[in-house]
């Protein structure tokens, strides 16, 4: 079969990454497959391929977007799939998602800039400081902030009602990890833990006005606790069947998602570090 | 049905309220803007995440306002459209008059006709932020038309069944339309947006108005009431 990984230049930057496209590359061709990096402005070819594997940096608003979408009609197998990207990349519809399905998560409501004493002393009683704001369009740690008081939350949140007319905010739970749980159809497919660096309060902190991330550890699949595993497929299983990053913090009251992300990392040694298998299962996904 | 919008008259909820509701019913969603991370749109998509009908759904605004997606379901359901190429710069022999439209997520009204072979390149160049996002270009071989269709309804007569057609096959209750009349007929370019204040909104209460008889005559009908008049 004929696969096309659709990338942007960016995504040969990080040495990690590139090689982890390259891997992609020979995993495919060493299971008689066609491997081609393609870029946006060959998305009118897609229907030459009988695959699409999405690296780009996925969202509704972007090349990405309209590549899966094309492709999903000209009837190929698409990772990531069009209503994985609508689904995962929006906070506000995964706040709805975690909502109606009771899926275990931190305290969370919707902020569309409501500043009477009544809705700050519901939302200081319901989620307490600090409180995390998120804009829709968060990833990668950006667009997240925390305040530690009202007068930061009226601050932080103002600035961010600027450029969307919601916000989603979350209760604040310390941890020096997230689990980050990759899943492929609706199956675990790698584990890992995303450390806090030192001095931060997510993945990617700045501090001392550079931008730190934390470290990656790799865990077995199999080692990591049913409980998790379960909590991560319930929740997959909600948004569909494709390539998933969840996001889970390990508290004393249980295992609590924080989001689930269309378009994971797959960076060499890191995600990949200890289930060598990865790719292979990826491009299995994508030719059967 | 649940109907809701902005306007009062016209709305069972209005958005901000509908957002914090769960929904069991099914959804009209009437607004004349349904872009990406607007209220139009996170109607919709809290609808959708209920499981429940709702016109338009999340596919069908991504499908109408990004222009690649547009033309080919338009293509594809047996619409007129032109021979577009996506660039993110100029490359090989291009065909003058163009339309140029942005296929960006912060371009709206964003049509461009270009005339000469010497301001291309720095259109493109513009319009792609940098070749960072692809622009679409449409030959121009007709008169060009921006019209508003309204539940299928069009502001101009010459375009009336177009107009119905595009509601049938892309389900917008209300958006903006770039066309072109040549020889061949009215030809589909591109899809936006409307302002609020090129609606006409008389037309919206109207139709909600018929909608709205009909639901109720449905309901009647549910309980075994035959509707009279």
């Amino acid at each position: 079969m004929k696969i096309a990984c659709f990338v942007e230049a960016y995504n040969f930057k990080d040495s990690s990454e590139r090689s982890a496209l390259l891997r992609f590359k020979s995993t495919a061709e060493s299971m008689g497959h066609a491997f081609e990096f393609i870029f946006k402005d060959k998305i009118s070819k897609i229907q030459n391929y009988d695959a699409l594997f999405i690296r780009a940096v996925t969202d509704p608003s972007n090349s990405a977007y309209i590549v899966s979408r094309l492709a999903e009609q000209y009837g190929l197998r698409v990772i990531d799939d069009p209503h994985s990207i609508r689904t995962c990349s929006n906070k506000v519809i995964l706040h709805d998602i975690f909502m109606k399905n009771n899926i275990p998560a931190p305290k969370s409501s919707l902020f569309t800039g409501d500043y009477s004493g009544e809705a700050l002393d519901d939302m200081r009683k319901t989620l307490g400081f600090p409180v995390v704001i998120k804009t829709p369009y968060t990833r990668f740690s950006s667009h997240v902030e925390k305040a530690n008081n009202e007068e930061e939350f009226i601050k932080i949140s103002r600035h961010m009602l600027r450029k969307t007319r919601v916000l989603v905010l979350q209760e604040y739970i310390h941890s020096n990890f997230d689990w980050r749980v990759g899943m492929l159809r609706n199956e675990v497919l790698y584990s890992c833990k995303y450390c806090i660096p030192e001095g931060g309060w997510k993945v990617k902190s700045k501090i001392n006005g550079r931008n730190v991330w934390g470290d990656t550890i790799a865990v077995s699949r199999d080692s990591i606790s049913t409980e998790l595993k379960e909590t991560c497929i319930r929740l997959s299983e909600c948004v569909g069947d494709g390539l998933y990053g969840l996001d889970v913090k390990e508290t004393d009251g249980g295992y609590k998602v924080i989001e689930i992300n269309d378009n994971p990392s797959i960076y060499e040694g890191y995600e990949d570090a200890v289930d060598k298998d990865i790719h292979e299962r990826i491009i299995n996904a994508l030719v059967s | 049905m649940i109907i809701v919008s902005e306007d009062e008259d016209d709305s069972d909820s209005n958005p901000f309220l509908f957002l914090r509701q769960p929904v069991h019913d099914s959804i009209l969603n009437i607004n004349h803007d349904y872009r990406y991370l607007r209220m139009g749109y996170y109607v919709s998509a809290h609808a959708e995440t209920f499981g429940v009908d709702v016109t338009p759904s999340c596919a069908e605004i991504m499908d109408a306002y990004r222009n690649p997606l547009l033309i080919e379901k338009a293509r594809r359901n047996g619409m007129l459209t032109g021979d577009y190429r996506l660039l993110v710069s100029p490359q090989g022999e291009l065909r003058l008059p163009v339309l140029l439209f942005a296929v960006n997520p912060f371009t709206n009204n964003s049509m461009k006709v270009v005339n000469s072979g010497e301001k291309l390149p720095g259109m493109i160049k513009k319009m792609s932020y940098d070749a960072r996002f692809p622009v679409s270009l449409h030959p121009l071989t007709g008169e060009v038309l921006e019209i508003i269709q309204i539940f299928g309804e069009s502001t101009n007569e010459e375009t009336s069944e177009f107009t119905k057609k595009f509601f049938e096959i892309f389900n917008i209750p209300i958006c903006k339309l770039v066309v072109q009349i040549d020889d061949d007929g009215i030809i589909l370019n591109h899809c936006e947006p409307a302002m609020k204040k090129e609606v006409d909104w008389d037309i919206v209460h109207d139709k909600v108005h018929e909608i709205k008889k009909k639901r109720y005559e449905n309901s009647l009908l549910c309980r075994g009431i035959q509707f009279q008049g």
